[in-house]
């Protein structure tokens, strides 16, 4: 098919300007959003400054004020790298024995934990309230959020660096144990050295996980824990007067993470089809 | 025997705390789904603290099946399930074969088109529902209003004025009503996963085997059929796979159905268990006990494939 394009100079010119136009149609609510950022409410609903208008920051500069911005993405940053990092402490010894010293059941294991991924957060909703705020007294704590977002994520962690440690060699690991070195050694000084890359891309992909999560971040949270899932929802009034602001608070929501995401494109396809696509 | 303790010893943590997530909730959920509990009740007081002299057995069951909430919620959730499968599974096999060719700019291409599947999804349909969708201050109601202006400017010129003047003033469609808040849905969820589609399958494509391509080429199939007979065949498993895990995370899609309208019109499966959730436990529960065999019949199907590759 491409040699067939090359050939005819109309495909050469079309099919790229046709791929062009598709990803510029699917970047332009981001970029709207981004566009609208600049503007004032009351240029935001203006046809006639739909196009044209004087940009101003005075939304970036107001978001404290209006919508408490910063004590939502302190949330949001304090449960998303606790969350991950306890993610990685845990997934990182269980990946390791699995890849280095699998027995007969760890494949069963493994499907196991991904079951528990797909097991739909609403049927455990009032049980998980229910639980912690009668009877553990944790609800709209960072530690629930913290120890939530690693749980419903510790499935996929685990997997990914289980394919990534699959692919060191075992000698590598055997040799050591010949050297007599220990097994936190081991972890230590040839695993976590040799891993780094998918151990570094694991944890990226986690965190922007916890990050966009929104079920049980809005759900077990009333205001200390509350995420910027939970800031953006509570401000989905249709009134229309805030398009500039809410624009401005939504584009500093998502602008880390989608420029993260743009690092790790394929380390996603791993992540998400756990490995079943290469 | 001592040389199995180790490994055992370093999964244990991450075993353990994965079967407390799973078994704890879970099994409460099982047990309220048999009893009468509810959270306020004036007339039945005994009925607010959850024990086991509330049993109820399979009424809440019965409760819940009867329900006509229950009904729509199942169809609705297939509904919108189905319908964004089709579109990003279309889509993106369309765009993942054209952009799977070297053309200028094809880096920035590939990095535009992901960005969707990176907004949280809050965002989004605050983004979608109001400054695109809205019906007035959106893209959508400035836009009809902007083709009706053009209409009325173009009835003052001579003949086509004529013309012109039998044009109907359009109205712009409301998103939030009773019969549209699912397509809003559909329609945001579909732009936030056919990057996620696009991508999958552009991976796949970069495994295929050029050589038989060259041979049909030059046996004189056509594009088309190539793409047909060829290209889809070998992206049977990845399409297989983005339906499976799509149709996992969009059973349980809430947040857009909230924000969009409330659920008004527009209820699926966890939306429903939420509502009962705010008073009777014993159906909110008998209800996620469906939404969990819901799940399970297609997590099965996934599990076997995924399963197969684990080893290779």
């Amino acid at each position: 098919m491409a040699a067939v394009a090359q050939t005819t100079p109309l495909s050469r010119i079309l099919w790229p300007a046709l791929a062009w136009t598709i990803a510029l149609i699917f970047f332009f609510p981001i970029f709207w959003l981004v566009f609208t950022s600049f503007k004032t409410d009351a240029d935001a609903v203006k046809p006639e400054h739909l196009f044209f208008f004087t940009p101003t920051l005075e939304n970036y500069a107001n978001m404290t004020e209006n919508y408490d911005y910063w004590r939502f993405a302190i949330n949001s940053v304090i449960t998303a790298t606790f969350a991950t990092a306890l993610a990685l402490v845990v997934g990182v010894p269980a990946a390791y024995a699995m890849a280095f010293d699998p027995s007969r059941h760890t494949k069963d294991i493994l499907v196991w934990m991904l079951s528990t991924k797909m097991l739909p957060a609403a049927a455990v909703l009032y049980p998980m309230t229910f639980l912690t705020k009668n009877m553990l007294g944790l609800f709209d704590t960072h530690f629930l959020v913290i120890v939530v977002l690693c749980l419903i994520n510790l499935p996929i962690v685990i997997w990914m660096l289980f394919t990534y440690f699959k692919e060191i060699p075992k000698d590598i690991i055997e040799a050591g144990k010949m050297d007599g070195v220990s097994t936190w050694g081991e972890i230590k000084d040839i695993l976590i050295p040799l891993a780094w890359g998918g151990i570094a891309s694991t944890a990226l992909l986690t965190f922007i996980f916890c990050w966009n999560e929104a079920y049980w971040t809005v759900r077990l949270t009333t205001i200390d824990a509350a995420t910027l899932s939970k800031l953006i929802e509570g401000n989905r009034a249709p009134e229309g007067l805030f398009f500039g602001r809410l624009s401005a608070v939504s584009t500093a929501a998502v602008g880390p993470i989608v420029v993260l995401g743009w690092f790790c494109q394929k380390q996603l396809v791993q992540g998400l089809t756990f490995g079943a696509v290469k | 025997m001592a040389n199995r303790t180790l490994p055992r010893l370093l999964q244990a943590p991450a075993v353990l705390m994965l079967l407390m997530w799973m078994l704890v909730p879970l099994g409460m959920t099982l047990f309220f789904s048999f009893i009468r509990y509810v959270l306020n009740s004036l007339r039945r007081p005994e009925w607010t603290t959850p024990s086991i002299e509330n049993w109820r057995g399979l009424g809440n069951y019965k409760y819940v099946l009867e329900a006509k909430d229950f009904w729509f919620a199942i169809q609705n959730s297939v509904f919108i399930v189905v319908s964004i499968l089709i579109f990003t599974v279309v889509f993106g096999l369309l765009i993942a074969v054209l952009v799977n060719r070297s053309f200028p700019g094809r880096g920035i291409v590939r990095v535009l088109l992901i960005s969707p599947f990176f907004v949280m999804p809050a965002v989004n349909a605050v983004l979608w529902i109001n400054m695109i969708l809205d019906p007035v201050l959106g893209l959508n109601g400035l836009a009809v209003a902007g083709i009706n202006d053009l209409v009325v400017g173009l009835r003052e010129f001579p003949l086509i004025g004529q013309f012109f003047s039998m044009w109907p003033e359009l109205k712009p469609i409301s998103f939030r009503a009773t019969q549209t808040s699912a397509y809003a849905v559909i329609m945001m969820v579909t732009w936030q996963w056919t990057p996620f589609a696009v991508l999958i399958f552009m991976t796949s494509l970069q495994s295929e085997d050029e050589s038989q391509k060259e041979a049909a080429m030059l046996d004189g199939a056509s594009a088309w059929s190539q793409f047909i007979n060829l290209t889809v065949p070998h992206l049977a498993r990845p399409i297989a796979i983005v339906v499976m895990i799509q149709s996992i995370f969009h059973l349980s899609l809430y947040a857009e159905i909230e924000i969009v309208s409330r659920g008004n019109g527009n209820k699926n499966l966890p939306y429903l268990i939420g509502e009962f959730t705010s008073n009777n436990i014993g159906a909110a529960s008998a209800t996620g006990i469906f939404a969990v065999i819901l799940a399970n019949i297609i997590a099965i199907f996934l599990l076997r494939m995924v399963g197969k590759s684990l080893m290779d």
